[in-house]
């Protein structure tokens, strides 16, 4: 097996956006290129519309399945809010990529909860990192074919950010295994318009 | 990339890799050491164990049954040890609180077939009403407890386990924490054992009938194979010692917190500056390496979860030997919640002055600034969710009572998806402690107040523990409205069949048919999304005297959609008419369903999320929410 370099990726975002799915794939992935993988997740009571944390550790003399605080690599949000949440676990170097698409919880609109504005959050997360990359992935898996996509969208901006160790091929032949035909497709457009987007933003160098 | 036949879980193929869940992890070392019987019932976050055991079984021959109650379960799984198989029962922590009585008597039989209990305990309490640390129980049962640091270790001891159960005649623990059955992890998968054994009782008055003439017998004969095991723990591989010379410094580390421990040393460079002994048997514990370690250093360190049970052990080693130095655990580990790399870093960095390898100081201040600005997103019931009718309706019925009577109503809840009911806007819910408690503590209560007091819980609840209170309340009479939120299914934990929802073509036993046959004379059966017909039937159980069942059934909505879709049924989602509708936010303010958007002062329906059950435009008092997509006019 190759020794790749530790990098540490948390997911997160709200129940139903797919978050676990995305990790599953990701680990698919890495055994497929023999990557070690270790990594956990939240279930449970977090489902139902709760916050979802999964993260996923790659390379070799990784052990524990939780990422430590301030170790993160990649800090990917499919909802911006829940970026804040994990706000602890970055570092300086953190690159993080976040949808601007927010889902906001039953107890704004029952008053008993604010919500901060896009600026607030960026802001916040600046303070840590000025890595930032902001995306409306909604958009982009509607224009793949579903909104469902958005998660396999924010897919694959990981990948279109240099950082990964695990081919792009690898990650899409994991993707077509687990969706055939017309979802298969979307998909795929998905990824790809997520890797694009990132790659835009950092001008196809990928991050050092 | 590899190019890899598509692996299953039940793939024989040793030294393959596959991407494994913990709880998969431990239901591969079932079917590689040739488990037969499996006995368990759900509970986060132990379940996934079981559903993919149920899930093969006809394809490897297993016996895999979702039990009545984990009891229930731990006696099918003794049976069939008994009977010469190899048996393994599954729970969640709390659940081995259920099977208490046969698993403290299960030591005393010893086992013939191997016989493993995992426990899946909760730190951090991510869905538990508690914390506790089942390795007191396995030690007050005199059960040997394995507790892997990995998922691959997590397999891989399981396998191990029923060899040393058969080894010793005995039953064994495999420990699991949330971290470790919620990890995923590349597995090596090893070889399958296909044997096959024929169930075969074989009478021993001596060690099967636990009456007292024989059973002090076996008390002796237990604490004989005990002592045996004990002896043998030091030479597993599970536990590990590490001696660097000159190190000042011992870390013991057991189960999950190795690998924060592992990590906070090499982060902080301190590879060869301390000693560390790895613990995979927590009890017995391997005393003879605990006694090298403490005699090569001048200081310890245990590191572990929840309770100092490691911590204690080793200080009475370390007393026994005549060693004193200095062991610290729990005065710098926290005792409460989960561990993490960081809280084992800042222990070694306080004891040994090496730097941590983040300035956590400042991780804090910005986590505290931002704290202020994060939403607040507890989980909620489902759009669609019959219990929110229920639990509006039984809100309504208490509010009538108090209007006529001025008393409030004390509202008993229980656990399941219900129990998320005590958030706003619902807050039906005063008091809850344990599964069946919805009805029992709703019985005692009844004795000693004078408001009505009105219990619930699910239907696999019911059956789990809520019959035996049922019955408690006709014996003694107790003035109780006793409500069974039916979904026909247990939905809290992923939807596991129960006596009442049976997956095959098993007899249904109908909650109503036990409650009738227990002297319950007030039963009846409602459809919680008949608003009216439902406040209707408990309002009388309130007025009733004595005990009065209501049952509110309607199927668990995620299934009832995933139904319609296998049907080809159209789901009709509700809209609002902006005409009508004043944004008053009634429906938003009594129901809190996750469907009902508010922007400004308008309200919307989400359709991709509203599954059409209809509750909001009951409660609307503009009747602006209609059935049916909007037409094009929004
Ligand atoms: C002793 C015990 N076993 C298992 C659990 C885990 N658990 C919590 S709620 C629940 C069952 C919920 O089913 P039901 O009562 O039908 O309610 P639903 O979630 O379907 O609304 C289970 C198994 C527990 N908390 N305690």
């Amino acid at each position: 097996m190759a020794k790749t370099k530790e990098l540490n990726v948390i997911i997160c975002g709200v129940g139903g956006q797919g978050v676990v799915l995305m990790s599953e794939l990701l680990g698919n992935a890495a055994v497929r290129d023999d990557i070690e993988v270790k990594g956990s997740e939240v279930l449970g009571m977090a489902q139902r519309g709760g916050s979802v944390f999964s993260n996923i550790r790659l390379g070799s003399g990784v052990y524990a399945p939780l990422t430590p605080e301030g170790k993160c690599d990649v800090l990917v949000a499919v909802e911006p809010s829940e970026a804040l949440r994990n706000v602890h676990f970055l570092a300086k170097s953190s690159l993080v990529v976040l949808n601007s698409r927010d889902v906001k919880p039953f107890t704004v609109f029952l008053g008993k909860s604010g919500y901060p504005s896009l600026e607030e959050i960026l802001d916040k997360l600046h303070r840590v990192t000025d890595r930032v990359i902001t995306l409306d992935a909604t958009q982009l898996a509607q224009e793949a074919g579903s909104v469902q996509s958005a998660n396999v969208v924010m897919l694959g901006t990981l990948y279109g950010t240099g950082l990964m160790p695990i081919t792009v091929e690898t990650a899409k032949a994991v993707l077509q295994g687990r969706f055939k035909g017309k979802v298969g497709e979307i998909n795929i457009r998905a990824f790809d318009l997520g890797y694009e987007e990132v790659q835009k933003a950092l001008k196809g160098a990928p991050v050092k | 990339m590899k190019e890899l036949a598509e692996l299953t879980i039940t793939s024989d193929a040793p030294g393959a890799k596959l991407f494994m869940l913990g709880n998969e992890a431990i239901a591969r070392g079932a079917i590689e050491a040739g488990v037969q019987v499996v006995a368990a019932y759900p509970g986060t976050p132990s379940s996934e164990i079981t559903n993919t055991l149920v899930s093969v079984a006809k394809e490897t021959g297993m016996y895999a049954e979702w039990s009545v109650n984990e009891k229930v379960a731990m006696e099918v799984a003794m049976a069939a040890s008994v009977s010469g198989l190899r048996a393994m029962a599954a729970m969640k922590h709390v659940g081995v609180n259920v099977a208490h009585d046969p698993l403290t008597t299960a030591g005393y039989m010893g086992a013939r077939g191997g016989l493993v209990l995992v426990s899946a305990d909760d730190p951090g309490q991510w869905s538990s009403q508690n914390e506790q640390d089942n390795r007191y129980i396995a030690r007050q049962c005199y059960i040997p407890v394995l507790e892997p640091s990995s998922v691959q270790e997590a397999k891989d001891m399981l396998v191990d386990a029923f060899r040393l159960s058969e080894e010793f005649k005995h039953i064994f623990m495999l420990r699991s924490v949330t971290r470790l059955s919620h990890a995923r992890s590349d597995v090596v998968l090893g070889a399958i054992n296909k044997e096959k054994r024929e169930g075969e009782f074989v009478k021993d008055l001596h060690s099967l009938v636990c009456l007292p003439a024989y059973s002090r017998g076996s008390r002796r004969r237990m604490i004989e194979r005990f002592a045996k095991i004990k002896g043998a723990v030091n030479d597993l591989p599970y536990n590990q010692l590490k001696l660097n010379k000159g190190a000042k410094l011992g870390i013991i580390a057991c189960g999950i917190s190795y690998g924060y421990t592992l990590e906070a040393i090499r982060y902080m460079g301190l590879e060869d500056k301390v000693s560390l002994l790895k613990i995979g048997t927590p009890y017995p514990l391997p005393e003879e390496m605990v006694r090298q370690l403490l005699s090569s250093v001048s200081e310890v360190l245990v590191v572990e979860e929840l309770e100092p049970f490691v911590e204690d052990q080793v200080k009475i080693v370390a007393e026994d030997a005549g060693i004193i130095i200095k062991i610290h655990g729990k005065d710098v580990i926290p005792i409460a919640g989960e561990l993490s790399t960081r809280p084992v870093a800042e222990a070694i960095s306080g004891l040994t002055g090496a730097q941590p390898p983040v300035n956590f100081a400042e991780l804090d201040r910005i986590r505290e600034e931002t704290e202020p600005l994060l939403p607040f997103r507890p989980p909620t019931l489902c759009a669609g969710c019959p219990h929110r009718a229920s639990l509006h309706a039984i809100n309504v019925a208490c509010r009538r009572w108090k209007r006529e009577y001025g008393t409030e109503c004390v509202l008993v809840s229980d656990i399941g998806c219900y129990a998320l009911g005590v958030f706003e806007p619902l807050n039906a819910d005063d008091i809850a402690v344990c599964m069946g408690g919805g009805f029992g503590i709703a019985t005692g209560l009844a004795q000693v107040i004078k408001a009505p007091v009105v219990g619930h819980l699910g239907d696999s609840t019911f059956f789990h523990s809520g019959i035996p209170p049922m019955i408690n309340a006709v014996f003694h009479q107790a003035n109780v409205t006793l409500v069974i939120l039916d979904n026909s299914t247990t939905g809290m934990t992923g939807f596991q069949p129960h006596p009442g929802a049976p997956a095959g073509d098993e007899p249904k036993i109908m909650p109503e048919d036990v409650a009738r046959a227990c002297g319950v004379k007030f039963v009846e059966v409602v459809d919680p999304f008949d608003l009216t017909k439902t406040v209707d039937a408990l309002e009388r159980a309130i007025r009733y005297k004595g005990p009065a069942v209501v049952i509110t059934r309607r199927m668990c909505s995620i299934l009832e959609q995933r139904e319609k879709r296998r049907q080809g049924v159209a789901i009709v989602p509700y809209h609002v008419d902006p005409e009508k509708c004043d944004g008053c936010g009634v429906c938003i303010n009594l129901l809190g369903c996750p469907a009902i958007i508010k922007d400004d002062d308008r309200v919307t329906i989400d359709s991709s999320q509203c599954p059409g059950c209809g509750l909001c435009a009951q409660v609307c008092p503009h009747k602006a929410i209609i059935s049916g997509v909007k037409d094009g006019k929004d």
